[in-house]
């Protein structure tokens, strides 16, 4: 599979794999990885336009807009484990002293 | 609501509107999550950073679009410049035979009666325009395809009008 895994794009597939199988919120994400939303949704773009997640609206309260929420194809997760395991960590590091390109 | 997150609102309504279709999803849910982010000057970075996401985003499916459409201009190059090959293939064959048709008169008021000689009209109007044919075909068929190819077909079909003839009339 062709996907630049930048230090930024482990560090959402990270996030992904913990509890892999619950749809997560963009801003969730966001604040889980520290990453700014310019840099957050085109990952989330390309993983899905990859179909390595599944995007969904979510049916919310009455009267109040539907949510977008994301999750692992069976793909995405394969995919994640066999290449964020281990390197998430590394690039977190770099992430933090600023050395990853944006 | 504050003014930086009204106009995080607006900058966000307004990119939803006016993103292209395969990026409106994506624009849609951006401005949904607004609702989420405490602080108004979050809210505004975020809107500003999903902008420039939707941005980039659209100006790749742009991007992508117009190299289809340069692909298929370029396909549908290829097939004009191969018409327009064979079609001058076919035009030089015709220019050939009449001119072998004027040779053969010239040389009937030069030379009165050779014009109904018939050795004279068959390897003037057929034996020599046919071997050019052939010679010209082989010639060109490596770098100018099509126009080997329109002269090949024009000399088929003047050796099928000869054949025709021939069962017609002997």
């Amino acid at each position: 599979m062709k996907l630049r895994l930048s230090p930024q794009t482990l560090l959402v597939l990270d996030a992904f794999l913990e509890r892999a199988e619950e749809w997560k919120y963009g801003y969730d994400l966001s604040r889980v990885t520290g990453l700014k939303s310019g840099t957050l949704y085109p990952i989330l773009m390309r993983l899905a336009e990859k179909q390595l997640l599944e995007t969904q609206w979510e049916a919310g309260e009455p009267g109040k807009p539907p949510r977008h929420m994301y999750r692992f194809t069976p793909d995405g997760l394969r995919f994640a484990r066999a290449n964020a395991a281990g390197s998430a960590d590394a690039s977190l590091g770099q992430v933090a002293l600023g050395l990853a390109e944006g | 609501m504050g003014a930086p997150r009204t106009l995080a609102a607006k900058l966000l309504r307004a990119v939803v509107r006016l993103a292209p279709a395969e990026s409106r999803d994506w624009a849609a849910a951006m401005l949904r999550e607004l609702d989420f982010i405490e602080g108004d000057l979050a809210a505004l970075l975020w809107a500003l950073g999903s902008a420039a996401a939707i941005l980039r985003h659209a100006a790749s499916v742009w991007r992508a679009w117009l190299q289809r459409k340069s692909e298929k201009e370029t396909r549908m190059n290829k097939t004009g410049k191969k018409v327009l090959g064979i079609g001058l293939g076919m035009l030089s064959a015709l220019a050939l035979v009449g001119c072998a048709f004027a040779s053969l008169r010239i040389l009937g008021i030069l030379f009165p009666g050779l014009e109904h000689s018939s050795w004279a009209y068959w390897l003037a109007v057929m034996a020599i325009p046919e071997a050019i044919f052939v010679a010209a075909t082989v010639m060109l068929w490596r770098k100018k395809g099509p126009i080997a190819a329109g002269i090949l077909a024009t000399g088929l079909v003047m050796a099928l009008h000869v054949a025709v003839h021939f069962t017609l009339h002997w």
